[in-house]
């Protein structure tokens, strides 16, 4: 069941009032939130439940056991073996005819014919989603950082809880199984927030990001677009990708809110970032925190000296990259990233740059210096991300130097500004408060203006409403 | 123990809920308002492909042209036929102009077409050219939804299409998109029209600069064509054909042809097939010329689709049309040379 679709709207409306039904009975709503979770999971194939099911009865008996064995080794080995049968589904169904098409393409470069059997595998939509969530629970419970939960409805409601289930953010047991134990109440700041948030995702995701995906589609099926649609179409990318997952983001955290649950902040204006660094402690960052919580860390992180701590970004990177999707262009966007985090780091371990870290520079124009060179490697790393092959990675970089304009490159700038500027203005209007939520602080008649604007537009586009959110695919 | 408890007021819920969709209101009631009253600029609902070169070839046939040579058909004729070209070649039969259609309309929409275009132009054609595919000459109606499309153009009505649910259409959308939207903002157009044109407003000029010809950018691929051997003339296109006779102007020449298919495509006896295809709709027309000379097949290299020459294609059945056309001799009365 898509965010964007009237059946969504249709299933929510009929939730609320269920909901209302059971306010008075916590064990009720805990069971009409799974089952509503479990339905809307079911609506794209219900043959993904078992999975789904499984993967959540794994980690719940994983805690438990971890919870009644003192011994270490029984500890280690319960965890061990969450992660390999976790990590054994994950990479069935998402990499096994990847790493197999790409074997077969290693050898036939060797001249060796193999024709190993692809299964043409149907990725279950939100896999790596919930088996990250579920993995966490099993490693906080092992690194003693919470208890294992005896309620298995609890569990099972914390894992499918349906706003975030399919694409996040990847929340940690910590902040939310806790929330399933007691009580909620909603309030009117609540109820104010999620409504608004609501409708800035769908504004960014229906108005906004849907526009600019032709956009993309233009450069990116084009043979030859010349170096200022290349630029163009990669900035329309990363629009593109940044309205539909941050539009994702922003559904899932506004009906949460409505039904008084709090889910963390997935994006906090990833494109104000000055340095790398900094992007990625505003981009994705339930997963940035996840890898960072769970791999980088479990690398040794940055315990054992600088050359370690490179090593161990770039793996974290490249491992973060490859989670996105089965293709190379994945786990090269990872590498880029990897590097470049690499980089910053070495660079601010440098003798006259100590203490500089995350903090942006001071000066103005250095700040907006470092914006820019942080962007352009940013958007240059969405080009690796977008790309579908090697070979148009090379194309495309090949086309800045390209000074090919195509008749229709005015019509395209028409249209990236169009489906640009909200956003742009909207973000740089937060930055400036340091409020995400700035547009709630407006007078009443200003903010029905704002909102009803977004309302209008979700509306003019809202037969476009089908495209599905990208990182469905992931 | 309680589960959740709202700790707001009806009261409360009413602004939250409630105050975005006064904007909304008004501007529904803005668009119906403008529709009603004319104050908003009539639908030209050029919000893709089809209806770009759709609704142009519509305007363009309600405009004054005085073009020699009318090229009317499906779209093997706004793809196949270069009207500049012909222009350039048949100096002496005034310039052509092509109203050609992708979406398939049937013989009564191109006799409503032409007939528009004879009420906008007060000096009357030379000839009327009617090309059509042997994959079109057996279909045995239009699309409703193409015909409805031109219907609504000519009525000046607004669209709302089967996708758009009703509540959206009772906003006022279709009357946002079709009068406000497609005029001002270029839409972008997918696929490999998307490549080569770009966007409606970029489609629409290349349309107006090229006299109505325009080229499909595909490749063929005989290795991914499929198709059906049987070529026959649709029983409905005896009646209709009456009717487009009807519409050519007394003193038009009219010719028709049958675009080529690709060689690879075809059967050995499809030269025949057409042969007896091109005769029998010929009489149906009563035309003045059926173009018999013109090939029944062209080698795959020179086409971008089954249906479609590519502009290599176009260039050399452009001359072959020429080339046809120009042994007749031109009834059109001479404008004076001005001194």
């Amino acid at each position: 069941m898509l965010f964007n679709s009237g059946t969504f709207l249709q299933f929510f409306a009929a939730f609320l009032l269920l909901y209302y039904c059971v306010r008075n009975h916590l064990r009720a709503r805990n069971v009409l939130i799974l089952a509503a979770s479990y339905l809307f999971y079911g609506w794209w194939d219900y043959r993904f439940l078992v999975l789904l099911l499984f993967s959540s009865l794994l980690d719940y008996a994983v805690g438990l056991g971890l919870g009644l064995s003192r011994e270490d080794r029984a500890r280690k080995s319960l965890l061990i073996a969450s992660i390999a049968v976790n990590l054994t589904i994950l990479g069935f169904f998402k990499y096994y005819d990847f790493f197999l098409e790409s074997a077969v393409a290693v050898l036939a470069r060797l001249d060796i014919p193999a024709h190993l059997p692809t299964l043409r595998i149907v990725l279950p939509v939100g896999i790596s989603f919930y088996t990250f969530q579920s993995m966490s629970y099993a490693i906080d419970v092992y690194r003693r950082q919470i208890e294992p939960t005896p309620d298995l409805v609890d569990f099972l409601a914390f894992v499918s809880f349906f706003p975030q289930l399919v694409a996040g953010p990847i929340e940690r047991a910590q902040h939310l199984l806790p929330q399933f134990k007691v009580s909620r109440r909603i309030t009117r700041g609540m109820l104010e927030e999620g409504v608004w948030l609501c409708l800035w995702g769908l504004f960014k995701k229906v108005a906004l990001a849907d526009n600019l995906a032709p956009l993309v589609e233009m450069v990116y099926d084009h043979p030859r677009p010349g170096v200022a649609m290349t630029i163009a179409g990669t900035v329309a990318f990363g629009f593109q990708i940044y309205g539909d997952f941050s539009g994702y983001s922003d559904i899932a955290r506004g009906t949460a809110q409505i039904l008084g649950f709090d889910i963390m902040v997935n994006f906090n204006l990833p494109y104000g970032a000055t340095n790398l660094r900094e992007f990625w402690s505003r981009w994705h960052i339930s997963l940035s925190t996840w890898l960072r919580d769970y791999l980088y860390i479990g690398l040794g992180g940055n315990r054992h000296g600088r050359g370690r701590m490179y090593r161990n970004l770039v793996i974290t990177m490249v491992l973060g990259g490859l989670w996105h999707g089965a293709a190379w262009n994945f786990v090269l966007w990872g590498l880029w990233h990897g590097i470049g985090l690499a980089v910053h780091r070495w660079w601010t371990h440098l003798p006259f740059r100590s203490g500089a870290g995350v903090a942006a520079p001071q000066a103005a124009w250095r700040r907006g210096l470092a914006w820019l060179a942080t962007m352009t490697f940013v958007f240059y790393g969405w080009l690796l991300f977008r790309a579908h092959s090697w070979d148009q990675i090379v194309a495309l970089t090949g086309f800045l130097g390209d000074f090919i304009l195509p008749p229709w490159a005015g019509s395209y700038l028409i249209n990236l500004a169009l489906f640009t500027l909200p956003l742009v203005a909207m973000q740089w209007w937060q930055f400036r408060r340091c409020d995400l939520l700035v547009a709630l602080r407006l007078p009443p008649m200003p903010r029905a203006a704002l909102t009803g604007s977004c309302l209008i537009a979700v509306c003019l586009f809202w037969e476009k409403a089908k495209v599905p959110f990208i990182y469905f695919q992931f | 123990m309680k589960s959740h408890c709202y700790a707001f007021t009806v009261k409360d819920l009413l602004p939250i809920v409630g105050l975005p969709l006064v904007p909304l209101g008004l501007f529904a009631l803005f668009l119906h308002a403008g529709a009603a009253l004319r104050i908003l600029p009539p639908p030209v609902a050029a919000l893709d492909t089809d209806r770009t070169i759709l609704l142009h070839q519509a305007t363009a046939g309600r405009q004054r042209h005085d073009a020699g040579t009318i090229l009317i058909g499906d779209s093997s004729c706004l793809m196949d036929v270069s009207a500049p070209q012909l222009t350039t070649i048949l100096t002496s039969h005034g310039a052509a102009l092509n109203l050609g259609t992708l979406s398939y309309l049937d013989l009564n929409a191109f006799a409503a077409l032409l007939r528009r275009y004879t009420a906008a132009n007060p000096v009357r054609p030379d000839t009327v050219v009617l090309l059509m595919n042997p994959e079109a000459l057996r279909r045995p109606a239009a699309e409703d939804y193409d015909l409805e499309a031109l219907e609504r153009f000519y009525s000046q009505t607004d669209d709302c299409p089967p996708t758009l649910s009703p509540l959206l259409c009772g906003l006022g959308v279709e009357i946002f998109r079709g009068r406000l939207l497609s005029r001002s903002v270029p839409i972008p157009l997918p696929g490999s029209f998307g490549g080569y044109y770009g966007f409606t407003h970029d489609l629409w000029r290349y349309l107006s600069s090229h006299q109505g010809s325009a080229v499909d950018p595909g490749r063929y691929d005989p290795a991914f064509a499929v198709g059906n051997a049987e070529y026959r003339l649709a029983r409905t296109l005896e009646s209709a054909s009456a009717v487009f006779r009807a519409a050519v102007p007394a003193g038009t020449k009219l010719c028709v042809g049958i675009t080529p298919l690709p060689e690879s495509f075809v059967l050995a006896n499809f030269g025949e097939v057409r042969g007896r295809l091109l005769a029998g709709w010929s009489q149906w027309l009563k035309a003045d010329l059926a173009l018999a000379r013109l090939p029944a097949t062209m080698p795959d290299h020179l086409f971008a689709s089954p249906t479609h020459l590519n502009p290599a294609g176009a260039r050399a059945y452009t001359t072959l049309l020429a080339a046809a056309l120009q042994g007749e001799p031109s009834t059109r009365p001479q404008r004076p040379k001005l001194q």
